[in-house]
């Protein structure tokens, strides 16, 4: 590999952006390559923003990815997903992102305007190579398993066989690192069909 | 940190223990490499302050402890665990101590007499973790100077891997020399991960000495213990010439870049996109700067490039002993404004820095449409969980405010609490740990310069314990008018629940220290304690106590709901509602605008508040924020 592959989750803390991190980390491990994983957050409290950087390949990696190399993005929240576009995203990123808003305290009160997110998958479609929204609200709700987000769309990743990681790797490191969880494998397997069917 | 922290601990932690005793490398972040290296290093007592991004050496020591069967403790501060590892050193025992930046600010007066006495013979490493542009903390301060203000030897591992690695070569370096020797990591190194191969843990076997070593203290000659320490350091710089985890170049080229710590990862990164061979040094020995190497590079090389964070640390020494060298080499960083002197260091920043210098040949490139796109962002600003009773005491100061027509100082501490900045900016200050009673101190005993504003201070339980005690005995002592509120909910919260003295689950053999036997020794004028759930009653408290005059202290009870969380307790209660018929709708909003509980949202269609309730932690707090009786239990 000339360059690594990179990866960003995108998302609030809570949502199981680092979890889901390490998950992939054990996938490029089971590809025998080398993951650097790398977090940032500031004094994140539930609701704050998380970016998990994931590097992939057959050296050790900084633990950031630089500007513009950002090869995929997995967005578990729309606004959080541009967020990370804008810094990151380049001429060949590849944006999976659900369409489910996490508001933010200030949009409670009311003093700001959560962009329709239609519009964000759109501003998306501008800077991205490749774009897809899901609406995972709707396919978590139907499976009973809201806490299965991550898991949902690295299934959808898996799924498209973009990057240096294969499915089989994916669920076994998912099993590896989240157990056997009925919900979590259902989600995947949910997540791989939307884009293989 | 929280929740999120919280999961990245238990993410990674869990996992390393799952693999444990496989010689196959495993993903360990910086901090668990630093916790497994000690344990392979053999060290029996480890101590320290939590703070991010430091708080998961310790965090994952406790987790091996029943294997190890080592001492692992949190201490009441950073100074005090300082003095307990010196303590367990000198009488032999191999000793770690662990803090985030400021917490070495706080040591540091201990450090500056233990450098010139020593160590004894049990060895002692601090490690100590910066955070370059504050992701987490006030400052992004430096460190590394500490190690030259001490005269001590500084190490700066620029992976997991060598995180691991450095502990035991740093841990007998200690015992070599009987010199405390510092560890710097930065949030980078710290919090991100990548494989390391490790040994098996096993436990170990310590057995103290019965006595102290001679001559624990400097008089009447600091000068000459102060000689003895230059010499032992310039014996130190020696053996750094030849450390094998520094990166010296098979072949130099006219352009050296040298980097220390995490920059070093980022500048290997680069070489990627730069079309000129360029030789990268690396450093791990960070001082005393290995001479040898300063002078090998100032003759092999045309131009010498310094990439590190923050400060120009290394760039500096280096400076200085090329300065008594004949060379025609350039010297370039931060001292010539290529490198920028402030914030975090990535490879787009060394890629930027290194511009006139070399040829860039894959420029990554940055999609039009980018900065359209920026425009659409909204903030996601930091704010109190729903139903933290934080926010109950800084709604309530806030109607005090009102009350006292502005009239009304709130001095801060650090701490979750510290958002008050953030909520209606009812917090005024926020500074170093314990500085939000001292300063009140002083600005409590100015009535006689005409100061009528009445003066609060806040602080938070596990700060109490650190930094509080002097300055209330000082304010009580100086007979300070002010009201110091301590928000109580017997966690370190912070930085994920650490236990401190006061705190509700104490460990087998300790001794629980209860925050208002410490207060009422002290003889304050009014002593009171009440829980922080009902916010009426507490405004009222808080502003009839105010206006008595003398040394108040409210001990207000609260509840870290993510606490409450982690150890899933399932309250009964019943669901919180806003009836929308008694909702005054647009004309009111002191909900959502003034009391800001993420459990509540204004829906935009009906033009009333809600309660979401997958958030919502049915406190019933916001009942009595509604003048008009709309928020009730169901």
């Amino acid at each position: 590999m000339d360059y690594p592959y990179n990866i960003i989750f995108a998302g609030v803390g809570g949502q199981g952006n680092v979890i889901a991190g390490r998950v992939l980390a054990k996938a490029v491990q089971l590809e025998e390559l080398r993951p650097v994983v790398g977090e940032t957050f500031g004094a994140s409290r539930r609701g704050g923003s998380v970016f998990t950087h994931i590097r992939v390949w057959d050296k050790d990696a900084s633990p950031l990815v630089p500007k513009g190399t950002l090869n995929l993005l997995i967005g578990l929240e729309p606004i959080e997903s541009l967020r990370a576009s804008v810094k990151f995203a380049g001429s060949d990123t590849i944006a999976i992102l659900s369409k489910t808003p996490i508001y933010s305290s200030n949009v409670h009160r009311g003093t700001e305007h959560y962009p329709d997110v239609e519009r964000i998958v759109a501003i998306h479609q501008k800077i991205c190579m490749k774009v897809i929204a899901i609406d995972t609200d709707k396919i978590l709700r139907s499976i009973d398993a809201f806490r299965s987000l991550n898991v949902l769309l690295i299934g959808v990743m898996a799924g498209m066989r973009i990057s240096p990681l294969s499915i089989d790797s994916i669920r076994a490191a998912l099993i590896n690192v989240l157990g056997s969880s009925e919900k979590n494998l259902e989600a995947f397997d949910i997540g791989v069909s939307q884009t293989t069917q | 940190m929280e929740t999120v922290f919280y999961c990245f601990i238990f993410g990674m932690v869990s996992s390393v223990t799952m693999d444990s005793g496989l010689k196959s490398e495993q993903l360990m972040s910086g901090n668990i490499a630093f916790a497994r290296g000690s344990i392979s290093a053999g060290i029996g007592f480890c101590t320290g302050y939590p703070g991010t991004p430091s708080t998961e050496i310790i965090e994952t020591l406790m987790l091996y402890q029943s294997k190890t069967n080592n001492i692992i403790e949190w201490a009441v501060n950073e100074k005090v665990a300082l003095e307990a590892a010196a303590g367990a050193s000198w009488m032999g025992i191999p000793s770690v101590c662990v803090m985030k930046s400021l917490g070495l600010n706080v040591a540091s007066d201990f450090l500056l007499n233990l450098n010139l006495s020593g160590t004894g013979t049990g060895g002692l490493v601090i490690i100590v973790c910066d955070d370059p542009k504050g992701h987490s903390s006030s400052n992004e301060q430096d460190s590394r100077f500490y190690a030259k203000a001490a005269n001590i030897p500084l190490l700066e591992p620029s992976t997991p891997q060598e995180a691991y690695d450095v502990m035991d070569f740093a841990l007998k370096l200690s015992q070599d020399f009987q010199i405390p020797v510092l560890i710097r990591s930065t949030t980078r190194l710290s919090h991100s991960s990548a494989l390391v191969k490790t040994e098996n843990i096993s436990s170990g076997k310590w057995i103290a000495h019965q006595n102290l070593p001679k001559g624990l203290y400097n008089v009447p000659h600091p000068d000459l213990r102060h000689l003895d320490l230059l010499g032992r350091i310039e014996k130190i710089r020696e053996q750094f010439n030849s450390f094998t985890l520094n990166t010296i170049p098979i072949d130099w080229n006219d352009i050296v870049i040298i980097s220390t710590g995490v920059c070093q990862k980022y500048v290997e990164e680069a070489q990627l996109y730069i079309e000129e061979a360029v030789s990268l040094l690396g450093l791990v020995t960070t001082f005393p700067l290995p001479d040898k190497l300063v002078r090998q590079a100032l003759e092999e090389a045309k131009t010498i490039i310094f990439f590190e964070e923050t400060d120009s640390f290394v760039e500096d020494e280096f400076r200085a002993i090329a300065s008594t060298q004949d060379h025609t080499c350039r010297i370039e960083g931060k001292r010539t404004n290529l490198v920028p002197a402030h914030g975090e260091m990535n490879v787009d920043v060394v890629l930027e820095s290194l511009r006139e210098f070399v040829t860039l040949m894959k420029q990554p490139t940055m999609p039009e449409g980018i900065h359209d796109a920026e425009k659409h962002l909204i903030s996601r600003p930091l704010t109190f969980c729903a139903g933290c009773t934080h926010r109950n005491v800084f709604y309530a100061l806030s109607r005090v405010r009102k009350r006292l027509k502005g009239n009304l100082i709130v001095t801060g501490d650090i701490g979750c609490y510290s958002l008050g900045v953030f909520y209606n900016d009812v917090l005024e200050s926020m500074q170093a740990m314990g500085s939000g009673i001292g300063t009140a101190s002083g600005i409590g005993q100015l009535s006689k310069f005409g100061l009528e504003s009445k003066v609060v201070s806040v602080a938070g339980d596990s700060t109490f314990f650190h930094a509080c005690i002097p300055a209330l005995i000082d304010a009580r002592h100086h007979n300070a008018d002010l009201t110091f509120l301590i928000l109580n909910n017997a966690t370190t919260a912070m930085t994920g629940f650490q236990s401190h003295p006061g705190s509700m689950k104490i460990g087998e053999m300790k001794h629980m220290v209860r925050i208002p036997d410490i207060v009422q020794s002290i003889k304050p004028d009014v002593f009171t304690r009440i829980d922080s759930t009902d916010v009426s009653q507490l405004t009222d408290l808080i502003y009839s106590t105010i206006k008595e005059s003398g040394l108040k202290v409210l001990l207000l009870d609260g509840v870290c709901r993510l606490e409450e969380k982690r150890r899933q307790k399932q309250g009964d209660a019943s669901r919180i509602i806003v009836k929308s018929e008694l909702c005054r709708g647009t004309d009111c909003k002191i909900c959502v605008r003034d009391y800001g509980c993420t459990a509540i949202t204004w829906n935009k269609q009906t033009e009333k508040a809600e309660i979401l309730q997958y958030q919502c932690v049915r406190c019933g707090s916001c009942i009595s924020v509604c003048p008009h009786g709309a928020i009730e239990e169901e």
